[in-house]
């Protein structure tokens, strides 16, 4: 049977009486709700934000090759040819030792001391080196191995000892270390974010089917008094809809605190990035996100629990 | 006794619970249209499973209820809201629509039926009017004594002008007073024209009433009586 207009008003003006009548039940269930999707929209903005600092760590990840002095230039960047040519490399930036001479006198512009050793040296005391970004940090072993026992370990610089110079050696248990809290972290979050909705789901839903429960006499005389299944539960998928859509604007008014307050420790704690930023550039999405979630979550607990108590 | 045109028939109608509980065994009668007929029974006797399987709140074990012409109990989901609307309910614990006031309850079984607001607007006033309650219109049940309540309902049970009002023990939960106008109220709207199906186990009630008796025992129909007394 198709709804007419009048139903539908009818409806619509039940919804909103029974949210209002319903004071606390109403009060209650926006609460449950708003806790859901604060859950949901912390998760969303935590793992963004997780993934941003990752990515900017990594980022922060490369290593470098420095070569002896005098090593041919073409064939340093013979070796850049090759290193591209590798799957597991993003980028390799050649830096020849006069570029490495002008970064270093651009540091320390007027740090007269310095600058005055470097005329005592006399000539440029830097080597040229490649700087070398892989596309994952667990990558850097097999190309630090690739520049070790390649044919152009004879252009690569050594140390007294022997071992070639090649920063991953140095920094290798960093990175390895970070490497490995990266990818844990990741799947931590998404395992965290998945069980936290889940249970964030099931409350809200309990919380309806429990506010339906109540009116469950209601609806049994509804349907002797020859109410339609639709005209019966029309009211209660209005007030979930008023339910999610109150509990979404509630949701973003505890979200903007909680994130201003973690935005001042977050951004102490990794330099630039900054959640409470993240989340203000985002707020519109993160809105919708929460609206459309919100009101599913009315909406659908609210069809599913009254299916129940609609078969006298 | 054979009616040519029946309001309600009950053919061969039995529900069984379980092989030791049998609400109902073989029971058949017929309503006329106008009809005002009491079915009386101790607890137990089986009026209120009588009257739900008239509503299709419960179905039958075997036998069939027709309503005019039609089975109850063949009606999908679809059409039963239809036949339910050509009959009033009115019960024991009233059953009122909390949220509701007494306005809204009795204006909710014509919004239910797709009424226009005009026409609510109209009827509903003057339902009220008819069981004495116009200046408690706006209060709400929590708000209204049993015998305003159950006043209300019977408002409900009348407004959409239905071919059937069933009350199931109305005056159950009822001082004498309270009693008298209830059954006052429900004489009243079977002169009105409406077929009015009483269950009760109030003997004063049905001594004064005068008119048809079914009376039931253990499940069975036992007496059928027009201008009944009550014989138990």
């Amino acid at each position: 049977m198709a709804m007419d207009k009048i139903t539908f008003r009818r409806i619509l003006k039940w919804g909103f009486l029974n949210f209002f009548r319903n004071g606390v039940v109403s009060a209650a269930t926006v609460l449950v709700i708003s806790l859901s999707i604060f859950m949901i929209g912390s998760v969303i903005v935590g793992s963004a934000f997780l993934s941003g600092i990752i990515s900017s760590l990594e980022e922060k990840v490369d290593i470098s090759a420095y070569f002896k002095t005098g090593a041919p230039e073409e064939q340093i960047l013979a070796l850049k040819k090759d290193l591209e040519a590798l799957p597991e490399v993003r980028a390799v930036k050649y830096i020849s030792a006069d570029e490495a001479l002008a970064a270093f006198r651009e540091r320390h512009i007027g740090d007269e001391a310095i600058l005055q050793s470097l005329e005592v040296v006399g000539a440029n005391p830097f080597s040229s080196s490649l700087e070398i970004k892989a596309h994952d940090s667990s990558k850097y072993d097999a190309i630090s191995k690739f520049l070790e026992k390649g044919s152009y370990g004879g252009i690569l610089d050594a140390d007294s000892s022997g071992q070639k110079k090649i920063t991953y050696r140095q920094n290798q248990f960093v990175i390895d270390r970070l490497s490995s809290l990266l990818s844990t972290s990741r799947r931590i979050g998404f395992a965290v974010s998945l069980i936290l909705a889940v249970i964030a789901l099931m409350v809200a839903y309990s919380t309806v089917r429990l506010a339906i429960y109540n009116s469950r006499d209601e609806i049994s005389v509804m349907q002797l008094v020859g109410a339609s299944r639709a005209f019966i539960r029309g009211p209660f998928l209005v007030e979930g809809i008023i339910h999610g859509i109150i509990a979404s604007f509630f949701t973003l008014a505890l979200l903007y605190p909680a994130f201003w307050l973690m935005g001042n420790k977050t951004s102490a704690l990794f330099g630039g990035v900054n959640v409470f930023q993240y989340f203000l550039s985002n707020i519109l999405q993160i809105f919708f996100i929460l609206l459309v979630a919100g009101v599913l979550l009315g909406v659908l607990s609210a069809y599913i629990a009254i299916r129940r108590y609609l078969k006298v | 006794m054979i009616i040519p045109n029946p309001l309600i028939y009950f053919d061969k109608v039995s529900k069984v619970y379980s092989p030791t509980s049998i609400a109902l065994e073989d029971v058949s009668f017929t309503i006329a249209p106008n009809e005002f007929i009491s079915v009386v029974g101790q607890s137990g006797a089986g009026k209120s499973t009588l009257l739900k399987l008239l509503l299709a709140e419960d179905r039958p074990t075997s036998g069939k209820v027709f309503f005019e012409s039609s089975d109850i109990h063949a009606a999908s989901r679809e059409e039963l809201p239809f036949i339910r609307r050509r009959m009033g309910v009115v019960f024991q614990d009233y059953r009122l629509l909390p949220q509701k006031t007494a306005y809204e309850n009795v204006a909710f079984a014509l919004e239910a039926g797709g009424k226009e607001d005009d026409d609510i607007k109209h009827d509903v006033p003057q339902v009220l009017e008819l069981v004495g309650l116009m200046d408690k219109s706006w209060h709400f049940p929590h708000e209204l004594s049993g015998g305003e309540k159950q006043r209300v309902a019977i408002a409900r049970a009348i407004v959409s002008r239905p071919d059937v009002v069933i009350a199931d023990e109305p005056t159950g939960n009822l001082d004498p007073l309270n009693t008298l106008e209830i059954i006052r109220l429900l004489e009243k709207v079977n002169d009105l024209g409406t077929t009015v199906i009483l269950a009760t186990h109030d003997k004063e009630i049905i001594n004064s009433l005068k008119r048809r008796v079914v009376t039931l025992e253990k499940g069975k129909l036992v007496r059928d009586e027009q201008r009944g007394r009550y014989v138990l």
